[in-house]
């Protein structure tokens, strides 16, 4: 049925511009006829919009606003029909009929533009008011009006094929309505740009700024047009004043058609982005891909496209933490799949919705959809299990901590005091020539010495005081000062680094050292760079060849997102820090 | 002797405080923190004053700093810090300005009243006091290719008295040689170890025990 439209459209131009309007008639029936020039500005405004709209019905996310556009590019044509000298006065009455729809078209046209869907509650108003009184003058005009009866008649004074009832008082009332109707059209067709860009985001902005020049002309001229209609009851195509106006019009209707070419090519641009992502499927797009490509496509960089996770939590493409409740200004659009939602998009208000969001994503793209969904699942698991196991090692460091804490404080300082106790104890029983009793005594005391010593070795075994007082170089001193081989300590940082990261670093150290003893080693030599973003630590030696890194170690500095390698007798231990 | 004792440990400080008592040293205040025991120097003027490395707030090395402080403010006054810790770094950090009248012990050493009470004499007559257990581990390290082989027995053994802090005649009574031989040993030493330090001064005790921390 739609499609009839513009079928019937084209075969009509073709008449309008060859027949109809034909010059040097005195006086003329049309714009049209009064010169050459009249004549092809009829021409481009109604050609500019037929095939404006025909452009953007071709392109399935444009069709209702080509659907507009081409309607209202046949409407223009109307008055010429209408005045057709020698044409069949069905047509002539018909078009005479339909031609006060125009005005209300034009500023649905604007209402809607570029979407093509009617938003908010008070563009639907004004649609809705614009339309029944277009209608209601239309049909009143078409009952009650007799040409031959009225006065300001020039277009088609011959007969009316639908009149019912003659009534010039009611014909002439009709006809100042139709020009309020024109005027309040015009003022709606010129303010609803404006309006709506002031009310809207950047990316809003740039949408309807393409419309903002024509349809603030488009809209002033129907109002001087309605407005001279009421201050001059004769309507004469040839005056100064009502030929202006025409121009004016013809020239804001071809102006409009140009800002409807654009949307559609726009459209193009975003039908072709998504075509170029789904051809680069084949190739895996890496992470980030869909939001980029989106972003380009729809003219918001701050475009993002997010998943959630069965636990609640947003990331993006990358597995990292993102927020899924959007920004002032912007939303969040749901992509569903079978009633689940695969993906959300934030983007401007302005941009998209749910259902235009899906053609925009298409059939093709919906597998990057879920590819890009999936890798990110997988990053974001990769980085839970990174973190739990950072954490895994962070709060046994900080339990050795606090053990060697508390033995220092505690069994320490006890021992200490109980062994004060036991020298007081002995000094007195020497005083008191009571050898037996001193001597059992002093033995205590060597006891309590040789537990000291112990509990201290237990201590820093447990955690060296030293790393978290001194950092990493006293430390690792220390541990060569104990070693049982020769451990050469080169280049070490005087920075410090996270408790973390130090122990991290000590411990593996620590470890290659005893694995060194193990396979027979006569000495170590240990190397400690700070390299950019890393810590590197060597350890080689002079054993048998290391078949692996002590899994410890492994461990300790996987856990930190590091690697370590070994080849012959070196390993090699790479720790990322901050 | 009048000396000043802090350490946040009650029973410790106790302790510490009936063993001087016993040996007849007279303390004159006793403290809980560094500051308390910063005010206390100052108002009691001591003669030396025992510090606990660890104490309130942080509990790491807050004994180091005040003692580093009252060698500054008050140079007349002996610093003798104890500590649980066998750590060369701290002994070297406490001897890095002031490296005189200033010791570093471990705290069982001090049971021996008879070790404290000739610590704080050694202090008071200008001397470094390092703990024997720091100076043999630190002697006693693996190396490969020891410097430490090419000194005789004698040498070495001076060496560790050295290290420990003690004077030429201090060492000489100690070895039951003459001051002379043990300015000869030391002379000695320090050449065959490369040490460019004036085998005289103070700063030599601190320059051993970096020479022997850092050969690996």
């Amino acid at each position: 049925m739609l499609l009839l439209l513009p079928a019937a459209a084209v075969p009509a131009f073709a008449i309008t511009t060859i027949v109809v309007p034909t010059w040097g008639i005195a006086p003329p029936t049309s714009y049209a006829a009064v010169s050459a020039g009249a004549h092809a500005a009829d021409l481009v405004a109604g050609l500019g919009g037929l095939a404006a709209g025909l452009l953007a019905w071709a392109e399935p996310r444009t069709r209702r606003l080509g659907v507009l556009a081409v309607a209202a590019g046949a409407l223009w044509f109307a008055p010429d029909w209408e005045g057709w000298e020698g044409g069949p006065s069905i047509v002539r009455s018909l078009a005479a009929g339909i031609a006060p729809l125009l005005a209300a078209l034009l500023a649905h046209l604007v209402l809607v533009y570029p979407t093509g869907r009617l938003d908010g509650r008070a563009g639907r108003w004004i649609a809705v008011v614009l339309y029944v009184a277009a209608v209601t003058i239309a049909l009143g005009q078409a009952l009650v009006r007799d040409p031959f009866l009225d006065v300001g008649c020039w277009r088609d004074c011959l007969t009316n094929s639908f009149l019912v009832h003659r009534d010039p008082g009611l014909a002439s009332a009709l006809d100042d309505g139709w020009a309020a109707m024109r005027i309040a059209a015009g003022t709606a067709v010129a303010l609803v740009v404006p309006t709506r860009m002031l009310g809207g985001s950047p990316a809003a902005r740039r949408l309807l700024a393409p419309a903002l020049a024509p349809a603030c002309a488009l809209g002033g001229a129907e109002i001087a047009y309605g407005a001279l209609l009421l201050a001059r009851p004769v309507e004469d195509p040839r005056d100064t004043a009502f030929l202006a106006v025409f121009f004016a019009r013809s020239i804001a209707l071809a102006a409009a058609a140009v800002a409807i070419t654009w949307a559609v090519a726009r459209q193009r641009r975003v039908r072709t982005a998504v075509a170029r992502l789904a051809a680069r499927l084949g190739e895996r797009p890496a992470p980030g891909t869909l939001s980029g490509v989106l972003a380009a496509a729809l003219g918001d960089p701050q475009l993002a496209v997010v998943y959630q996770l069965p636990d609640g939590r947003y990331i993006d493409a990358a597995g990292m933490p993102a927020s899924g409740a959007p920004a002032p200004g912007r939303v969040a659009t749901p992509v569903r799949r079978a009633g689940r939602e695969v993906a959300v998009v934030v983007h401007d208000a302005a941009l998209l919705d749910e259902s235009s969001l899906e053609r925009e994503i298409g059939g093709a793209a919906r597998l990057a959809v879920d590819n890009e969904r999936l890798q990110a699942e997988v990053f974001a698991q990769v980085a839970d299990l990174r973190a739990s196991r950072a954490r895994i090692v962070e709060a046994g460091d900080a339990e050795r901590r606090r053990l060697e804490r508390d033995l220092h404080d505690g069994a320490q300082q006890r021992l200490l005091a109980l062994s004060y106790d036991l020298r007081l104890a002995h000094a007195s029983a020497v005083r008191d020539g009571n050898d037996r009793v001193a001597g059992t005594l002093a033995a205590a005391v060597e006891e309590a010495v040789t537990a000291l010593g112990e509990l201290r070795d237990l201590a820093h075994g447990i955690y060296p005081a030293i790393l978290t007082e001194a950092g990493l170089g006293p430390a690792l001193a220390t541990l060569a000062d104990t070693a049982p081989l020769p451990v050469g300590i080169r280049q070490v940082p005087d920075a410090r680094f996270s408790a973390t990261l130090e122990t991290a670093t000590y411990v593996t150290i620590a470890e290659l050292v005893d694995d060194a003893v193990r396979r027979g080693a006569s000495h170590a030599s240990v190397g400690l760079r700070h390299h950019g973003h890393e810590l590197v630590v060597s350890v080689s030696d002079d054993g048998m060849d290391r078949r692996a890194a002590p899994i410890h170690v492994v461990d300790r500095v996987g856990a930190l997102g590091g690697a370590v390698r070994v080849k012959g007798t070196s390993a090699r231990a790479v720790i990322p820090c901050a | 002797m009048r000396v000043v004792v802090a350490d946040d440990v009650m029973l410790t400080r106790e302790g510490i405080v009936r063993l001087l008592q016993a040996a007849s040293v007279e303390v004159v205040a006793e403290a809980e923190d560094a500051d308390s025991l910063i005010r206390h120097v100052a108002v009691s003027d001591p003669d030396a004053a025992i510090v606990d490395i660890r104490m309130p707030p942080t509990h790491t090395d807050e004994g180091i700093v005040a003692a580093q402080r009252i060698r500054a403010e008050h140079p007349d006054v002996a610093v003798l810090v104890l500590s649980h810790y066998v750590e060369p770094a701290y002994a070297l950090r406490l001897l890095e300005e002031h490296p005189e009248k200033v010791g570093y012990l471990l705290k069982e050493r001090v049971f021996d009243v008879a070790v404290l009470v000739d610590a704080l004499r050694r202090l008071a007559d200008g001397e470094t006091v390092v703990d024997p257990t720091i100076v043999a581990r630190l002697v006693r390290r693996k190396r490969q290719d020891d410097p430490l082989d090419e000194l005789t027995p004698r040498e070495r053994e001076t060496l560790e008295l050295v290290a420990e802090g003690l004077s030429n005649s201090a060492i000489a009574m100690r070895l039951f040689v003459t001051q002379r031989t043990v300015e000869a040993h030391v002379k000695q030493i320090f050449l065959k170890l490369g040490l460019d330090a004036n085998p005289a001064s103070h700063r030599r005790v601190r320059a051993v025990l970096a020479y022997l921390r850092s050969t690996g």
